[in-house]
């Protein structure tokens, strides 16, 4: 009777796991409708607002400014160009804080329809998601303590480099290892936010800080410095749930149009970017 | 392709060595922190349970403070601010872990033990000290062990909650099971059945044991309350 009660017990759990497994494994196709809409599009204009998924940490690109509570930045404005051509109405937005690690499955749960939130195009990546055209460049860079006698990424033997989970640094680094033929072996400590790889860097639990140069300005201080070595350029782009190819398609003509007539410019100057 | 497509899910097992790497930590951090509760508990637990005045205020405030902040907010403080506060004393990660879950478990366990002992009747305390016994004599050959079949199915819950808990470990990086399937999930986007996989590695750890407190419970309920 007992052993009946184990072995049920046991098989309900798997059976949980089997059920997700083909519950969410489902796959669900863009088509177009009669009117011309793609029914990822239209998904959209029914619900009346555009979800996007934004960085509130990064200075200048998503950031959530502590004083006014509002969250504003370079890819803020993206979105709602995004939304102003979708829905005709700029303010039609719903900003949903994200990081490197929640931004994936809020897309795939259909929480968000963009992410637009400094997303490396990654080739692994585009067999997860729809990634538009590239808005911005980004380097990988590094950051330390002014008095750790970090130079250069070759001092980084044996060092502990603190990086985001989800994010692609760890890769760039030792992939930039292998072009320069540096014989060098830092160990990578993963954490989930901005904030509490600063906080192990100030702490002097890691002895280096690597993310995009983007994201590291707005952890400097006074007694820390960016390294002027940057590499690996990191390509941001907006991305979608796997499969919405219509908004993609949207994005990349909308991106295109804004280089075209110089406002891709303007932005970049608003925001200090280059 | 969704988050569970077969595709992720061999991508997924290929990264299986490195969860079992994570499942060492995760072990050996759960041993070593239940160790330390046990002892910080079985201390703590006498000590509140004591006629000493002062060691029963000890022990309130030790509890106390464990029971009612946050296990996240002790480790952080283990690993950011005492290396702030003393530069030269930096634990390494997986010390922070066991820490972290000794301390706090030890305040669990401590209410534990404290319980057990109350539960046996003032008299068996008074009668083996009027045989000349000492407190400790007492409380080792009277008490505890009495109060030891009390305590069992509690203390093997605790052990259950303080398994799960290791997994704290994955906001200081310290490479446990959750940690690396963090880790993996998060940089290619196989979350899915990574987090199946993990989720079921700590289901084989902790279900063993809960079962083990359902047998305990039964057998104290049977030849318990003499």
């Amino acid at each position: 009777m007992k052993k009946k009660m184990h072995v049920l017990v046991i098989a309900f759990a798997l059976v949980l796991s089997v059920t997700a497994l083909v519950g969410c494994g489902a796959k669900k196709a863009t088509t177009t409708g009669a009117n011309g809409v793609s029914s990822d599009i239209q998904k959209i204009k029914d619900a009346g607002v555009l979800k996007v998924g934004v960085k509130v940490d990064v200075p200048n690109f998503g950031y959530k400014d502590p004083k006014t509570n509002k969250i504003d930045g370079f890819e803020i404005d993206l979105a709602r160009q995004l939304a102003k051509r979708i829905l005709g109405d700029e303010s039609k937005i719903q900003l949903e804080p994200v990081t490197a690690k929640t931004r994936g499955p809020l897309l795939d749960n259909g929480q968000l329809d963009v992410v637009i939130a400094t997303f490396t195009i990654k080739p692994e990546r585009l067999l997860q998601w729809n990634f538009s055209d590239s808005y911005y460049t980004d380097q990988v860079g590094i950051l330390v303590k002014k008095d750790s006698g970090i130079t250069g990424l070759k001092d980084l033997d044996g060092k502990k480099v603190g990086v985001a989970q989800g994010a692609t640094t760890k890769d760039a680094i030792e992939a930039e290892i292998a072009a320069q033929k540096l014989s060098i072996k830092p160990n990578y400590l993963e954490f989930a936010t901005y904030p509490e790889i600063n906080a192990a860097l100030e702490s002097g639990r890691i002895d280096a800080f690597s993310v995009d140069k983007s994201i590291l300005t707005g952890y400097l201080s006074s007694d820390k410095v960016i390294l002027a070595e940057g590499f690996a350029p990191q390509q941001y782009g907006i991305a979608t749930k796997k499969g919405n190819d219509g908004i993609t398609k949207e994005c990349n003509t909308m991106l295109k149009e804004m280089t075209a007539n110089g406002e891709m410019t303007t932005l970049l100057k608003k925001w200090n970017l280059k | 392709m969704g988050p569970f497509s077969l595709q992720k899910w061999q991508a997924s097992l290929s990264n299986f060595p490195m969860l079992l790497e994570g499942l060492g930590v995760t072990l050996i951090v759960a041993a070593t922190g239940l160790a330390l509760a046990m002892i910080i508990g079985v201390v703590f637990g006498v000590l509140s349970s004591s006629h000493w005045k002062v060691a029963r205020f000890f022990a309130r405030v030790y509890v106390e403070f464990f029971q009612n902040t946050p296990l996240l907010i002790q480790v952080f403080l283990l690993y950011n601010a005492l290396p702030l506060i003393a530069p030269k004393a930096v634990i390494p990660v997986t010390v922070v872990g066991v820490m972290g879950v000794g301390f706090y478990h030890g305040a669990y366990i401590a209410e534990v033990v404290r319980a057990g002992i109350q539960s046996i009747h003032q008299g068996q305390i008074e009668a083996a000290l009027s045989q000349g016994f000492s407190y400790i004599q007492a409380m080792r050959h009277v008490i505890i062990p009495q109060a030891l079949r009390v305590v069992l199915p509690p203390l093997t819950n605790q052990a259950v909650v303080l398994i799960k808990n290791t997994s704290i470990l994955a906001v200081i990086a310290g490479g446990d099971l959750m940690y690396r399937g963090d880790s993996y999930a998060g940089s290619v986007g196989n979350y899915g059945p990574t987090y199946v996989v993990v989720g079921l590695l700590y289901f084989a750890l902790c279900y063993p044991l809960a079962v083990l407190t359902k047998k305990l419970e039964d057998r104290s309920e049977v030849h318990g309350n003499a």
